[in-house]
């Protein structure tokens, strides 16, 4: 560990993000990294001999919860290029999540998110990073920094009627999709679950443009259908998009919406009984072929996916519907 | 062995988990078949190895096998005296316990079966909604699917 900067050495980088005011001198080193309470605003974290300035407690807000802080999860400076990076510290947890009336095993893993950092190193569709262990061993994530919104906020964030927003929005967020169910598919063939699969996974890179996924290190213990979870989510998310958001039933009932005279419990969800997946009977010109694939998450679904290749299958189908499968695919990576 | 004896022969497997539902596999089978001739009964489990990364430490994931091998050896046994006491001999009533990944458990279970000479599978219908079948998938409706050169009891 001789390579490590000396306390000085690391004075004077810091002192270049640190207000004027601030002393320079009053900061800790960690290169043990186990208890992440301890690793504080505007401490040092050494990970392989290379420092990194701890700048905030990363948080995490969904669906109008106030942002819960990610104690284990740090904004950070590279002290030795000056970028932006995630830094996540081990936190492994154990956990029954329900979604509707399911109760699931979840876990967060560290080592998962290692493994699919190094699968998926240079693929346009994922964040990246490398993984790198502490002087204890544990296995930290540094992740590059990505500048943009979720695609939640972009599809929230249309003030546009929907029929506008389908003919001149959908079409370029569907081949951008595409791409990103083309990029679980990589997983699945390598073993991989992305494990968390939600609409404020997917940034839209503010530089390249690209979707990308984020937020690996979360799994599932599988019953019979080992990637079902995944393509439930992606089943969401081709949802919350198609309709420019969710469309609940108790904001109709709220609203005495026309809508509730021609929808059935046929149209719902199959999980989430208050969630419209029916979108032709709202939006009658969203194709048949786009209806079917969004019909495969609702309660009267006869066949369900199993796999991502069945997706991309039928979602090819509809991009040659509404011509949009004209524009190249080019490379996964 | 030929074919024919492959499908017909009177080779019994029961694939059990610890649900109520393999339980009633079990009973049916013993109702069923206890006190005729010539059949031979295996109770399977096959043990679903965690994943890498469910456990910290491979302290905790050989821990957490150990316990989980002897509850189903517990279950194995109770099962297999549970036939015995309803007439078959206990020559006939064999337990496994196989540990395995298993991506599919159907799979596995169908692996299994197809290493012997086993006509016949008989499983417990999990008894799951419509939400998590299509959630987690349904190990009885994917054996049911998968199966080749045997026949399935979905014990109700």
């Amino acid at each position: 560990m001789s390579d490590i900067p000396s306390k000085e050495a690391l004075s004077q980088k810091i002192s270049r993000w640190l207000p004027s005011y601030q002393p320079t001198s009053r900061f800790r080193v960690h290169t043990d990294t186990s208890d992440f309470y301890q690793v504080d605003y505007d401490d040092v974290v050494i990970l392989n001999n290379r420092p990194y300035l701890v700048r905030h407690n990363a948080r995490e807000g969904r669906f109008g919860i106030d942002d819960e802080v990610k104690f284990w999860v740090k904004r950070a400076i590279d002290l030795e290029d000056g970028s932006r990076k995630i830094i996540k510290l081990v936190f492994y947890e154990r956990f029954m999540s329900r979604i509707g009336d399911i109760e699931f095993e979840c876990f967060r893993s560290p080592g998962k998110e290692a493994r699919i950092l190094k699968l998926v190193n240079g693929h346009k569709n994922f964040m990246h990073g490398q993984s790198v262990q502490d002087e204890k061993n544990n296995v930290i994530r540094i992740l590059d920094f990505i500048q943009g919104k979720t695609l939640a906020a972009h599809v929230e964030d249309m003030a546009m009627d929907h029929e506008t927003y389908y003919y001149e929005v959908f079409p370029d967020i569907l081949k951008n999709f595409f791409e990103c169910v083309q990029a679980i598919r990589l997983l699945h063939e390598n073993g991989e679950r992305h494990g968390d699969i939600r609409r404020d996974h997917i940034l839209i890179d503010r530089e390249s443009g690209n979707y990308r996924w984020i937020d690996f290190d979360f799994n599932y213990r599988h019953r019979e259908n080992i990637y079902g979870y995944d393509l439930f989510g992606l089943g969401n998310i081709l949802v919350f998009f198609t309709g420019m958001g969710d469309i609940l039933l108790p904001d109709l009932r709220k609203k005495s919406h026309p809508w509730l005279d021609v929808l059935d419990d046929a149209d719902l969800n199959i999980v989430f009984h208050n969630r419209v997946v029916n979108l032709r009977k709202l939006y009658p010109y969203i194709p048949e072929s786009l209806n079917r694939v969004l019909m495969h998450f609702s309660t009267s679904a006869n066949r369900f996916y199993e796999r991502t290749d069945q997706l991309l299958n039928d979602l090819g189908e509809v991009r040659s519907a509404i011509g949009t499968a004209s524009v190249p695919e080019g490379p996964e990576r | 062995m030929t074919k024919e004896d492959k499908l017909f022969n009177k080779n019994i497997l029961i694939a059990i988990d610890e649900s109520d539902n393999s339980r009633r596999a079990v009973a049916y089978v013993g109702k069923f078949l206890g006190g005729l001739p010539g059949f031979k009964v295996t109770i399977l489990h096959v043990i679903p190895e965690p994943e890498e990364d469910y456990f910290p430490t491979s302290a905790e994931k050989e821990k957490w096998l150990r316990q989980y091998q002897q509850k189903i050896d517990t279950l194995l046994e109770e099962s297999r005296q549970h036939l015995i006491e309803n007439g078959f001999s206990p020559d006939d009533v064999g337990v496994q316990s196989t540990l395995r990944y298993c991506p599919s458990m159907a799979e596995c279970i169908l692996s299994e079966r197809d290493k012997t000479a086993y006509s016949t599978i008989v499983v417990g219908r999990q008894g799951i909604s419509r939400s998590e079948e299509f959630l987690f998938g349904s190990i009885s409706s994917k054996i049911v699917q998968y199966a080749k050169s045997c026949t399935v009891w979905v014990v109700e």
